[in-house]
């Protein structure tokens, strides 16, 4: 007779990715799954590694903005900000009041994009059709203003160390004030369709489960983190441009599942039109672009800047060694550190929810990899 | 480096890092920056000092981001006292090298979510087969960039156990963040 | 009747259609001279009949046919690489709607005929990539959207990116921007359906089914393999 433990079982290993339609991108994750259990998560990332920091390297400082707005290509330009912010630090200069005011909107209005964007895409991953459809249609008239004042749809260029390209043009107030209406409509809409459809909370309410002092261990930041009851956002916490003069509130989940996760995103996003709505009061009048060099040479030194990005605090840490190109630029990542996070909230769940896991990090391939 | 010539592109990178004289600058002479904390981190730095004690061989700082170097060995120990001390640096924001030819530097830029302060260590270690012990005990975090900084730098984390390729892949020579580290020029793929 | 003069194919007169003549009866091919005029022969395939014949009827070759079927209803691979990606899935979504087309995304290589390279494809993903054309079953077409599938666009100088995926696998279609718009990329699909029907007219189906058209990869495992080839064939021969 033979029992069952005389029988030698060998894990099986399951492979996804790297095409694969729900990972958002080129990641690769090797399941190593026991039935329908999840044992481990072996994440394979690279796949999309464009050597962005060594080449900024070789580039000026204005060039090197460029980049950045192809490394988290959802949020293209708080990415921009990031750097900006970075290089008026090591430059020592302040951007005029109505940039930082542009910057803002922009940045807020980026952001709401990018969390359409995935709640879209997160409603397919859990197999849900239609959000996505809604979700783009808003998108679509964030990115039609986009190309509006900055005159590209995705990759604007429009942020400068010490301002703005350009101003804005005449009927960029009225045009934002309707925008707001229509998003807000839209994500509502989108709130009323998902956040307590039953299916939806079925897959994940208690789903992805991970506590405040590991996620802090991990590096979460953004989203992530809050979902887990941390209170971190660096707009809060170490406040930059004209954030301090806003008055929002920062959304904190309890739980630490997919779902607080996902709502989190939702409740941003009406925080953000909010703040963009207080930006259009206090607009102010005035110049674009700080007086002095127009070529960025800066001094010699070292600075470390951050900034809330959608996916969490994006930093970059800047070397200049006084010429015009910088000597190292490192990219902090969010995505990569909330990546570290995944195999701790996948271990022991079934192999259907490893993917609402990992569409509730909102992972952007180009700034896993850079 | 020449499409016609692959030899010669295969041995520029042997060529590169052998250490040759550097040409005389031409340009604007170059500005160094001052240094200067401002209030909160003149409270962070002193907090810091007094954590570390006589660990610290050098510090200072910009803003609100105060900067210790401390020694490559003594680093693990400086990281354990920062995060269980009262400082309370919970995690480990960030980590980089920063390739200055003749040595790698280290960065670690620390956070506390709690007391909301970051601090940043730093410490050099030697251009020829650097290695410093690896915080993965200490953050969870460094797991990943410690394999990056791997793959990039060939800096050794001892004490980490896996260092496989995370962005590079298996049989990629050389680390392309390293300054002597050639550029493409055109390539057959 | 015979035409005078010379029998030579080149210069025998032309058919000349004209109106069916009810009341002639059913005589379809029927010319003026009404003899035997040799037709089909030389450089010039035969004229079809057929329309002037029967009004209101079209023909054609089986292969534009199918050509016309295949070129409206292309299935793409669900496929996002980089920043294109996003514009991509804006040109399928509600907005753009890239269904008018008879384009829908398919998550499966098997069953896909076009595969978008949105993005820039580094060297680790060069062979994922090839495995995935590989898997596409024949005619399967490939449209390189942006710079980066194109040249590698910004990160040209960069260590680890693919100077255009033509370094991996053919394409068909070329599409400028970073990224395109979802405009360039519709034009850029109704100039591969074009394609693909003069492709069937012109006779250069058959060159899609071919090996000859995926270029060889310098794939450090697979070079040794591609050069031995040929030495080993003689060795063979003269063995046996």
């Amino acid at each position: 007779m033979t029992t069952e433990s005389q029988f030698e079982t060998v894990d099986m290993m399951l492979n996804m990715g790297p095409q694969h339609p729900a990972t958002h991108g080129v990641f690769r994750m090797v399941l190593k799954v026991d039935g329908e259990k999840v044992i481990d998560v072996i994440p394979h990332i690279g796949y999309l590694h464009r050597g962005t920091e060594r080449l900024a390297e070789v580039e000026t400082y204005g060039q090197v903005i460029t980049l950045f707005d192809r490394v988290d290509y959802i949020a293209n330009l708080n990415n921009e900000l990031a750097f900006v912010r970075a290089g008026e630090q090591i430059m020592e200069v302040e951007a005029p009041e109505r940039a930082q005011y542009i910057r803002v909107i922009l940045a807020e209005l980026n952001r709401v994009a990018s969390h359409l964007l995935f709640i879209g895409t997160y409603a397919i991953d859990l197999g849900a059709m239609t959000p996505v459809m809604y979700g783009f249609r808003e998108r679509e008239r964030i990115q039609n203003l986009f190309e509006h004042v900055t005159g590209a749809r995705m990759m604007h260029n429009y942020m400068r160390i010490g301002g703005v390209k350009a101003d804005v043009p005449d009927d960029f107030v009225p045009w934002v004030r309707q925008l707001i209406g229509e998003v807000r409509k839209g994500v509502e809409e989108c709130d009323k369709l998902l956040s307590t459809n039953e299916v939806f909370l079925g897959r994940t309410r208690g789903v992805g489960v991970i506590d405040g002092p590991t996620a802090i261990s991990c590096g979460l930041t953004g989203p992530s983190l809050r979902g887990s009851g941390v209170a971190y956002d660096v707009r809060k916490d170490d406040p930059y441009e004209i954030y301090p003069y806003l008055n929002y509130k920062v959304p904190v989940g309890e739980n630490g599942d997919c779902w607080d996760r996902y709502y989190l995103r939702m409740l941003e996003c009406y925080e953000s039109l909010s703040m963009i709505e207080q930006c259009l009061d206090q607009f102010p009048e005035g110049p674009i672009m700080a007086a002095g060099r127009r070529i960025a040479r800066p001094p010699a030194g070292e600075v470390f800047s951050h900034s809330e990005n959608p996916r969490g605090d994006l930093g970059v840490y800047l070397v200049s060694d006084g010429t015009d190109k910088p000597y190292r630029v490192k990219i902090r990542p969010p995505s990569f550190c909330n990546l570290v996070g995944l195999a701790t909230m996948t271990r022991g769940s079934y192999i259907a929810d490893a993917v609402a896991i990992l569409g509730s990090l909102d992972i952007v391939l180009g700034e896993v990899d850079r | 480096m020449t499409e016609q010539d692959p030899k010669a592109a295969a041995e520029a990178p042997k060529e590169a890092a052998a250490p040759a004289e550097k040409p005389a600058r031409h340009g604007p002479p170059i500005v160094i920056a001052e240094e200067v904390l401002n209030e909160r981190g003149e409270q962070t730095a002193a907090q810091l000092a007094s954590t570390l004690g006589t660990l610290v061989l050098d510090s200072a700082g910009r803003e609100d981001n105060p900067w210790v170097r401390v020694d490559a060995k003594e680093l693990h120990a400086a990281a354990k006292k920062c995060r269980d001390g009262e400082i309370g640096m919970d995690m480990l924001n960030l980590m980089l090298a920063v390739d200055w030819v003749d040595r790698i530097q280290m960065i670690y830029v620390l956070y506390s979510t709690t007391n909301n302060r970051k601090v940043i260590l730093k410490a050099d270690l030697p251009a020829e087969s650097p290695a410093i012990d690896s915080l993965t005990d200490l953050w969870e975090a460094a797991t990943w960039y410690e394999r990056e900084t791997h793959d990039l730098f060939g800096v050794d984390f001892p004490g980490n156990s896996d260092m496989s390729p995370l962005l590079l892949y298996e049989g990629f020579e050389g680390h392309p963040g390293l300054k002597s580290y050639p550029l493409n020029d055109y390539e057959e793929w | 009747m015979a035409v005078e003069g010379n029998n030579d194919s080149q210069s025998s007169p032309r058919f000349v259609p004209q109106k069916w003549d009810r009341e002639k009866g059913g005589h379809f091919f029927h010319t003026d001279e009404g003899g035997d005029v040799s037709l089909g022969k030389g450089n010039h395939p035969a004229p079809n009949r057929i329309p002037s014949a029967v009004p209101g009827v079209i023909t054609g070759k089986l292969d534009d046919l199918i050509a016309m079927g295949r070129s409206n209803s292309l299935w793409t691979l669900t496929f996002g690489l980089a920043c294109c990606a996003i514009e991509m899935i804006s040109t399928h979504m509600a907005h753009h709607d890239f269904d008018r087309f008879g384009i829908v995304t398919w998550p499966s290589p098997r069953q896909a005929d076009v595969m978008i390279i949105a993005g820039t494809v580094v060297k680790k993903m060069a062979d994922p990539i090839r495995l995935l054309y590989e898997q596409m079953p024949d005619p399967k077409w490939v449209i390189a959207m942006g710079t980066c599938a194109t040249s590698g666009g910004p990160y040209y100088k960069s260590y680890s990116v693919v100077m255009g995926v033509d370094h991996i696998i053919p394409v068909d279609i070329y599409v400028p921007g970073c990224p395109p718009r979802p405009e360039a990329l519709m034009d850029a699909f109704m100039k591969l359906q074009s394609k693909i029907k003069s492709d069937a007219k012109n006779g250069q189906i058959d060159d899609l089914s071919g090996e000859q058209r995926i270029a060889p990869v310098a794939v450090a495992d697979a070079a040794p393999v591609i050069d031995a080839v040929p030495a080993e064939v003689p060795a063979e021969e003269t063995a046996g």
